[in-house]
């Protein structure tokens, strides 16, 4: 690539007295500074437009926020999650344990299915909150929730376990921030097969397909579990 | 009351009041620069924030006092005073009001009317720099003796122009005193404009002004305390108060040329076209123009901190170059050109 010459400007003569562009930039600092001070005399939290003060002004955050986790419970108040472990197994930086227990007689109001988790820890130091454990969960059991206030005194406080998750799920029921019920993903009928003229295209065609399908079972398996 | 009663007071009330101003414009400074830079600023201690300059002083002197190893002990404690002793003296010449009644007895707002007035300003301009360079030649630290030599050069630099500028203003008015000065400048110039010193001089107020700054070392003129290259220059290796006197002695000096500059180009206390002495009592009027010069006081130390945010830095050889190349032959010019005017007028 050729190079550019570098063109130096010239200045005209009130650029150069300076004094000229000097009265232009107290123009602009005024202009911020009376926008600011008239802003920071309006009513109520959030005032100032650019600066969020954060104990008493808190951002809303987005319905699908990947926060800190939560186990959600059904209509029933029962627990979704039956402890499969799935979550564990998708788990990236490998912070989830999940011990799966056998339910009991008498336990049906508790838990919704068969099995559930004994114990249910997530390391939330390690964790990276890329939501894969939501994505593998059979049963929706297992859900970022909108909580950010993450800080501890200590580290074994930030290991959360099934009390705290559930904690958090309450918690976010009661302020209605519970996320939105998914939406189904619309599948797509699986293109015709085509002639090998092109390997990619087949190529790309052959895993498309596959892909679609093993989507579509999942989302199946999510809406019956959701019902 | 006895003279020096008064005198004594007068002395407390104006070194109360130039330490008032100087607290108030720390949290000015800070908060005027949030707002214009889309901040908020200090605005936990108290309303507003306005507690955060006692936080900030009570920080400064509940911190040890650190000394380097290899400092000039007397120098490196002598430096903060005799930076902002200079600041506090100049304000004594400062007429911070016309005259007010009280007890049947006539007393002038001023602390004294010296009859060489300025020159004792810029006399006590001058020996400031002391305090810089002692306490930065006194810290044994690079930074500190570049900051320095810096303020020093800078000194000398801008003391001429700023000369000059005063120099038309004493071949206009005739008198070194700061209190004629302002009397003279009452009643109306050319038939409309106000009698005052910047409509006389718009050249020398320009040059003036330029030369306050660079002697208060504010932007964009810090060089000496420039933080980029010489972390914050001469007083690097201060802690504690006697930082804190560094940086009170800068806004006290702030003041002083804010007040100098209403005295001797904006009219001091005196209103335009209005003659408050006909119309209000003599306790009244005191205060008033009293409040009158604070106004235009508080306008001008504002115009230092809006300033401050928003022009940067300047480079060294530029600052030499304007104040040698620019500001010194227009100076003269200026200089050249009023003194012939007065002589034809005369």
């Amino acid at each position: 690539m050729p190079r550019r010459p570098v063109v130096k400007k010239e200045y005209t003569l009130g650029e150069r007295v300076y004094l000229v562009e000097i009265a232009k930039g107290l123009g602009l600092t005024w202009k911020h500074f009376v926008f600011n001070i008239k802003a920071s005399f309006r009513k109520g939290p959030h005032t100032v437009p650019t600066c969020w003060q954060y104990p008493e002004d808190r951002r809303e955050i987005a319905p699908i926020f990947r926060g800190a986790h939560m186990l959600m419970l059904n209509n029933k108040a029962q627990e979704l999650c039956v402890g499969c472990g799935m979550c564990a197994k998708a788990c990236p930086a490998k912070c989830i344990t999940v011990k799966r227990g056998k339910r009991a007689e008498g336990e049906e109001a508790k838990y919704a299915g068969k099995t559930y988790s004994a114990s249910f820890q997530i390391d939330m130091l390690r964790c990276i909150f890329c939501g894969n454990c939501e994505s593998a969960c059979p049963k929706n059991a297992l859900v970022l929730g909108p909580g950010y206030e993450l800080a501890e005194y200590d580290m074994e406080s930030c290991i959360y376990d099934k009390k705290k998750l559930l904690a958090n799920y309450h918690q976010a029921k009661a302020e209605g921030k519970l996320k939105p019920p998914k939406k189904p993903v619309p599948v797509d009928a699986p293109p015709a097969p085509k002639k090998p003229a092109a390997k990619k295209a087949t190529a790309a065609a052959k895993t498309a397909p596959k892909k679609a399908a093993g989507e579509a079972k999942t989302e199946k398996a999510e809406e019956k579990s959701a019902k | 009351m006895a003279d020096w009663q008064i005198d004594l007071i007068k002395v407390v009330f104006i070194w109360v009041w130039a330490l008032l101003i100087a607290v108030v414009m720390t949290w000015v400074e800070r908060r005027a620069s949030a707002m214009m830079q889309d901040r908020l600023g200090p605005n936990r201690a108290g309303p507003f924030g306005l507690l955060q300059p006692l936080a900030d002083g009570i920080k400064l002197f509940t911190k040890e006092d650190i000394m380097p190893e290899k400092a000039r002990k007397i120098l490196f404690l002598l430096g903060p005073p005799l930076f902002a002793l200079p600041a506090f003296s100049a304000y004594a010449v400062v007429p911070f009001g016309d005259k007010i009644v009280l007890g049947g007895k006539e007393i002038i707002l001023q602390v004294s009317d010296v009859n060489i007035g300025f020159l004792y300003v810029l006399a006590l301009g001058a020996i400031g720099v002391y305090g810089m360079v002692i306490g930065g030649w006194a810290s044994n630290s690079k930074y500190s003796i570049l900051g320095g030599l810096r303020a020093t050069a800078q000194l000398i630099s801008y003391e001429v122009p700023m000369g000059l500028a005063l120099l038309t203003i004493v071949l206009l008015y005739g008198t070194f005193s700061l209190r004629e000065m302002v009397l003279l400048q009452q009643g109306t110039f050319l038939g409309f404009l106000p009698n005052w010193g910047i409509f006389k001089q718009p050249l020398g107020f320009i040059i003036f002004l330029v030369a306050a700054y660079a002697e208060a070392n504010r932007v964009p003129f810090d060089l000496p305390e420039c933080e980029s290259e010489l972390v914050t220059g001469y007083h690097t290796e201060y802690g504690s108060m006697n930082l804190g006197l560094y940086l009170f002695g800068e806004y006290v000096n702030l003041g002083t040329l804010a007040a100098i500059t209403v005295s001797l180009f904006f009219g001091g206390w005196t209103l335009p076209y209005v003659d408050m002495s006909k119309f209000l009592g003599p306790v009244a009027y005191g205060v008033a123009s009293f409040m009158v010069f604070f106004i235009k006081q508080a306008f001008f130390l504002f115009l230092f901190v809006w300033v401050r945010w928003t022009v940067p830095r300047f480079r060294y050889d530029q600052l030499m170059g304007l104040g040698w190349k620019a500001l010194i032959p227009l100076g003269l010019v200026n200089l050249f050109v009023t003194a012939l005017l007065v002589q034809l007028t005369i």
